[in-house]
């Protein structure tokens, strides 16, 4: 008895390792791959808002985290990457969260110049109804592109609203809570943008870990 | 022909089925009368609309099942089907629309189950179901009442806006739903949800005009309406008095307790029983007998149920109003609510 | 039995007779939950095609050294590796893809087709026929998901092959087609419910097609029904 339950275990044992070994070959294979295609990933959608042909450094390195509650939404920190064209910085796009969504957070990215106006914004993830508020996405509508351009004054800019509420964006036919909820945050990720845009852009750590 | 749905002691009336069909279809007319005059001929075409495709799908899948057409297209149910279709879906809606659901309600929800008697869940409240996550556009434009609007619209220009999506002078969907600050108008709960989103409390949501002076311009005579019939059923004997009583005392109290908990964000109890579809639901649709639990604890049980779903889905859930969905999941528990609420049988022991 | 026919009826039961989707309705999660589009459901259907082939071999070469009592254990081990590593290489080689099928990929580790092959098959016939019974459910399963994908995807996007540059590289986004554009998509059908009630229509049409193939055949009916009351008369 004793014996067999020892040969079990043994056997256990091998496959165990085999598998284990299997596993962390193919891992160590695919690792430089993976990291490259999550690099990829993300400039493509950084691409997105900030085009490439105004910029010639590395967005990927050239990022670092902020973290403010009360204009980008969440208690998690934010990134912010610095578009440079010749290490003149051009735009910064910063990730945000519209928090009052129809159906909780909206991740946003907001891509901003540095004169002030909108380069791009892109919603990154969202749960909210299928066929009513995720006309947010560029897949099911052009909405999002309203944002091209626009700029902001103060806080009581009253443009930056929906158009129910008197402002210069279109809300959607049944949906007015998803839009308002992501101009919200794109408005207060802009006013973040203007207080913070001296320390923003003369950061040189790099939220990689690395300095340049 | 003889056909008994439910399992009996509790089905007071021993007449046929057709016979029960049409009295609950004659019930039905004081809330549809409400509903046109506040929302005008839309109403009725739907109404119409649904019905004839609910008789023609029935017509045509009894004939594909070979089964016996004309006995069992006389027992009123297809048509009580698409009443209830015509009556839920916005008066505005497009035709197809309602055609889609009327033929999806007899085919798959009724047919496919079995036929009559055989179906798991509330046919009517199924196809609404599938209409408002398939077109949640369309079945989210509800007009507001008539007063309220800035456009006459006539009954031609309701059917041409049913059919076209315009009415005969061009006006679309959109702007006959604006009122006259060019603001697109909901419905009350939609309103009020909308508004509670916006940091706004009840108290200062209800001075919208879609509230009129009491709860919601329009909706609360609709639901006066069917409330009406139904307690004409109640006098017939032919839907269980336990159902409705049942559901709008359970609504009651869970609004009741949700308002002494916090007023500001909870509507009031009476706004619950009069905004949307709550006495249709109560009178008209909880008591459908072939979906409905069969016995008297049961049944208590079965619509305590849909009203604490109910509550739920319209304060936290992304749909507006909650009837159809709250019907739906309380059909699948109720053959296990039967399951245990089984009457004891004389000279047996309880439950072991 | 000859060899030939020994793989004709693997096939026979893998792609039709007892389809690990249609008949045996294993692995319903991941079948239900990532169809909504054709490019999706061959991903998924290539990599627990891909799993299910390495896994009836690995299982089959091994089998005389595995006891019986730890035999379960040691599968679950030589699928998660399998199902690990197929992950790994989809997240380096069909990023926009793994990102789309998301948790649903890791999740064939619990596809009871899997280890239902494993132990009802692999682990008591050669590496040959084991591999081959592999292919022939992996297929089966993939047919599934492809036709559940590509109703879902005509009827609630109007479009085929949408995203298909996400598994085969940019070239590819030239398959997608556009088969009607409409304002209003059915939605529905890309929703859950939707899901159930194709895979429904589905499984009603396959017993359809059994019983006329039934009806054309009563002989060999008539054969096994004789054979029943010989038995009980005995």
């Amino acid at each position: 008895m004793k014996v067999a339950i020892q040969n079990n275990a043994k056997v256990l044992a091998l496959f165990a390792v085999a598998c284990t070994a299997l596993v962390s070959l193919v891992s160590l294979l695919t690792k430089d791959t993976i990291a490259r295609q999550e690099q990829q990933q993300l400039l493509s959608t950084l691409h997105q808002v900030i085009a490439p042909e105004r910029i010639n450094n590395d967005l990927y390195q050239d990022c670092q985290f902020i973290k403010d509650e009360e204009y980008l939404g969440s208690n998690q920190s934010q990134t912010a990457y610095i578009a440079r064209m010749d290490h003149v910085p051009v735009a910064v796009a910063i990730t945000s969260v519209a928090p009052d969504g129809y159906n909780g957070n909206i991740q946003l990215l907001v891509a901003i110049n540095v004169d002030g106006t909108l380069s791009g914004v892109r919603v990154l993830k969202h749960k909210e109804t299928p066929g009513l508020g995720d006309k947010i996405e560029t897949r099911k509508s052009e909405w999002v592109y309203n944002f091209n351009d626009k700029d902001i004054i103060d806080e009581k800019d009253l443009r930056w609203a929906v158009k129910k509420d008197g402002g210069m964006f279109d809300q959607f036919t049944g949906a007015t809570i998803t839009p308002r909820a992501v101009v919200n945050a794109v408005k207060n990720t802009m006013l973040y943008f203007n207080q913070h845009q001296k320390d923003i852009i003369s950061n040189t750590t790099s939220c990689r870990g690395q300095h340049d | 022909m003889a056909f008994f749905i439910a399992s009996s002691p509790h089905n007071h009336i021993q007449a046929e089925t057709s016979a029960l069909m049409r009295l609950v279809i004659m019930a039905a007319i004081p809330g549809v009368i409400a509903q046109w005059y506040f929302f005008g001929w839309g109403s009725i075409i739907q109404i119409c609309l649904a019905i004839t495709f609910a008789v023609l799908a029935e017509i045509t899948f009894l004939a594909i099942r070979d089964k016996n057409i004309k006995a069992q297209i006389t027992d009123f149910s297809a048509v009580l089907t698409g009443l209830l279709i015509g009556i839920s879906v916005p008066s505005i809606a497009p035709w197809w629309i309602t055609v889609i659901g009327s033929v999806f309600a007899i085919m798959v929800v009724k047919q496919l189950y079995g036929g009559l008697g055989f179906n798991l869940f509330n046919p009517a409240m199924a196809a609404y179901v599938m209409l408002l996550i398939s077109f949640p556009v369309q079945m989210t434009s509800w007009q507001p009442a008539n007063e309220l609007l800035t456009h006459d619209i006539s009954f031609f220009n309701h059917l041409w806006l049913i059919l076209t999506g315009y009415t005969w002078e061009g006006f679309s969907v959109e702007q006959i739903r604006m009122n006259i600050d060019g603001i697109t108008m909901a419905t009350p709960l939609d309103t009020l949800k909308t508004d509670l989103t916006l940091g706004l409390t009840v108290f200062e949501s209800i001075s919208n005009p879609v509230f009129g002076e009491n709860f919601s311009v329009g909706w609360e005579w609709v639901n006066a309406g069917f409330f009406l019939g139904g307690i004409f059923l109640i006098a017939k004997k032919a839907i269980d008095w336990v159902i409705p009583v049942s559901f709008l005392t359970a609504l009651w109290l869970f609004s009741f307790i949700a308002f002494s908990l916090s007023p500001d964000s909870s509507a009031s109890t009476m706004f619950h029983w009069l905004a949307g579809g709550t006495m249709l639901g109560a009178f008209f649709i909880l008591t459908d007998p072939v979906s409905a639990a069969t016995t008297r604890k049961g049944r208590v049980t079965y619509a305590a149920l849909v009203a604490l779903l109910v509550y739920i889905i319209r304060k936290f859930g992304g749909y507006p109003d909650a009837i159809a969905f709250a019907v739906l999941i309380a059909n699948m528990a109720v053959p296990l609510i039967d399951q245990y609420t089984r009457p004891r049988t004389y000279g047996h022991k309880g439950a072991e | 039995m000859t060899e030939r026919s020994e793989y004709k009826e693997l096939s026979w039961q893998g792609l039709w007779k007892n389809n690990p989707g249609l008949v045996q309705l294993l692995g319903l999660c991941p079948l239900l939950a990532v169809t909504t589009t054709l490019t999706n459901a061959i991903g998924l259907g290539l990599a627990t095609l891909l799993v299910l082939v390495c896994s009836n071999a690995t299982i089959s070469a091994i089998r005389q050294w595995v006891p019986k009592e730890v035999r379960i254990p040691i599968f679950v081990l030589i699928i998660a590796a399998f199902v690990t590593c197929v992950q790994l290489l989809m997240n380096a080689f069909t990023f926009g893809l793994y990102q789309s099928l998301g948790i649903f990929l890791p999740l064939i580790v619990t596809n009871c087709a899997i280890i239902g092959r494993a132990e009802a098959y692999a682990s008591k016939n050669p590496v040959k026929p084991a591999s081959f019974d592999g292919l022939m459910m992996g297929v089966g399963f993939a047919l599934v998901l492809m036709t559940l994908g590509a109703i879902r995807e005509i009827l609630g996007q109007g479009t085929l092959f949408d995203g298909a540059e996400l598994l085969l590289g940019e070239w590819a986004s030239i398959l997608r087609i556009e088969i009607f554009t409409s304002d209003t998509s059915f939605l529905l059908a890309i929703l859950p419910p939707g899901a159930f009630i194709a895979m429904g229509f589905l499984i009603a049409a396959k017993n359809a097609i059994d019983s006329s193939i039934a009806a054309k055949q009563p002989k060999a009916e008539a054969k096994t029904i004789e054979r029943v009351r010989v038995n009980f008369e005995g």
